[in-house]
């Protein structure tokens, strides 16, 4: 069962996105929410667990989750749609490449959720055919999300990290 | 740094190529008295130059010393911006390292930092790099190319060919370049290099270039001794680095001028030319596991074209390559 931040914590971001309703069920426990006076069906199915606390909201449309009567060029972009309307600030790769969250692999990594950056700290490096590109994160505030796993292949635009700006 | 009237009487000395200048032509060139060009010269004395200073002929240069820093870089520099602005250091923990500083602080595009030797040279992930005191290159040259940092890549291809160029115009060793742009000659590695980037999200700002070159060892420690060699080891020989460095700023210089006016498909025919994995069956080492297969070729955006056993065609962005000994 969720704890009650984390309901919390949900019902800010259902509340914060586009989203109509939301249903959520884990180990026989369900949450359900609907906003009122929603004219339109939105299902979001939640797929088993492996989904971290508050981050289930961002987390699900990439996992292919029943979506009726929503356009499909929001589907393609999932998590900038929901990004934009939770007023987070999303890092996003300038180039294909190889995502490095440390500047060598025995190293701690640059950043972690939780961190406080500013905009010129580094957040990770891309390279490409040995061109290192040290990635800043562009706003103060705290990462709230890693969204790519080390030595990953990055493409050309795809977010990063999630940025909650100060 | 080093003051626009040194710059101007080593251009002099460039011009003259050995022959005599009057101390009266140096001064009006220089705009300066002459006794002001007998404390010039004495100063490239006190630093290693034999100034030779005949009566009623003038000043002529000798010999230079075995040094590497600004002035030899300048004395007999033929390109138009590389290497005119230069950063010497005796000793630095890493040229890169002071280059990004640089960078940031607004250094001019075509601006070197050049070192006799590092402390801390790195290379790829951090890797160290062997560079040792007076024995080869250790350079960092500052770029501002106006190109979206998804293109910024392909210059790490461009700087491989003008190490290659440099190399072959220099020892008449042909060398091999393994993709993306390490520089070998008998399948040992001569030259590495390591570029980054300081970008916004849709522009680079500037791109550092490290180069590091072995030049006058004579061995190496045991560890690296198998997979390193230097061109005094290859040829028999040793080399005047300035000379090197000299040759290599051209080179940069001129595929540089050909990439921003033609792209990147003129550079891509050239790195074709040197390359040695095309054709050959490579093994591609990422942080995710090897692919193995044979390496086709590159894309025109120089990301490797590997094909698996199975007929899957891979593109291979970063990876250590290994090729497969017949």
């Amino acid at each position: 069962m969720l704890k009650i931040q984390e309901i919390r914590e949900l019902i800010r971001l259902v509340n914060e996105s586009n989203i109509v309703e939301f249903v959520y069920e884990h180990d026989g426990s369900k949450i359900k929410m609907k906003k009122a006076g929603a004219a339109e069906q939105v299902v979001v199915a939640t797929p088993k667990v492996d989904v971290p606390q508050t981050s289930v909201v961002q987390q699900q449309p990439p996992v292919t989750p029943v979506v009726e009567k929503v356009e499909v060029k929001e589907e393609a972009k999932p998590e900038k749609q929901v990004v934009a309307t939770e007023n987070l600030h999303t890092i996003t790769s300038p180039m294909v490449g190889t995502f490095y969250a440390a500047p060598s692999p025995d190293a701690a990594p640059y950043v972690k959720v939780g961190d406080k950056v500013k905009k010129d700290t580094i957040v990770c490096i891309v390279e490409a055919m040995k061109l290192f590109n040290e990635i800043e994160a562009e706003v103060d505030g705290e990462i709230v999300e890693v969204l790519v796993k080390n030595g990953q292949l990055v493409e050309y635009g795809q977010p990063l990290f999630l940025v909650k700006p100060e | 740094m080093q003051s626009e009237t040194r710059k101007q009487l080593l251009k002099l000395f460039t011009e003259a190529g050995g022959a005599f200048l009057s101390g009266q032509k140096i001064s009006e060139q220089l705009g300066c008295s002459r006794t002001a060009v007998w404390k010039h010269i004495e100063d490239l004395r006190k630093e290693g130059f034999e100034v030779e200073a005949v009566r009623r002929l003038g000043y002529r240069l000798k010999q230079m010393p075995d040094k590497l820093n600004a002035n030899e870089v300048q004395l007999g520099l033929k390109t138009k911006r590389f290497g005119w602005n230069v950063y010497d250091q005796e000793s630095v923990p890493s040229t890169q390292q002071l280059a990004h500083q640089l960078a940031h602080e607004g250094a001019e595009e075509g601006t070197i930092v050049i070192a006799e030797e590092q402390t801390a040279g790195r290379g790829r992930l951090n890797r160290s790099w062997h560079s040792p005191k007076g024995t080869g290159i250790w350079m960092s040259l500052i770029l501002r190319p106006s190109i979206p940092p998804q293109q910024a890549p392909q210059l790490t291809l461009l700087v491989a060919v003008a190490v290659a160029e440099a190399i072959q115009e220099v020892t008449n060793i042909v060398p091999d370049i393994k993709w993306p742009n390490d520089i070998l000659v008998n399948g040992k590695k001569v030259a590495g290099i390591l570029t980054e980037l300081q970008a916004d999200p849709d522009q680079v700002r500037a791109v550092i270039v490290g180069i590091g070159m072995n030049v006058n060892q004579k061995q190496f420690p045991n560890d690296i001794a198998p997979i390193a060699t230097s061109l005094a080891l290859e040829t028999g020989r040793t080399f005047h680095r300035p000379k090197i460095v000299q040759t290599l700023l051209q080179k940069l210089e001129q595929l540089y001028g050909q990439y921003l006016q033609h792209g990147f498909l003129p550079i891509k025919l050239l790195w074709e030319g040197y390359a040695v994995t095309i054709g050959q069956q490579i093994v591609a080492r990422t942080l995710n596991g090897a692919i193995r297969g044979v390496a086709l070729g590159i894309t025109d955006s120089g990301t490797l074209k590997v094909q698996t056993e199975d007929g899957a065609i891979h593109y291979i962005y970063s990876a250590d390559i290994e090729i497969k000994k017949e």
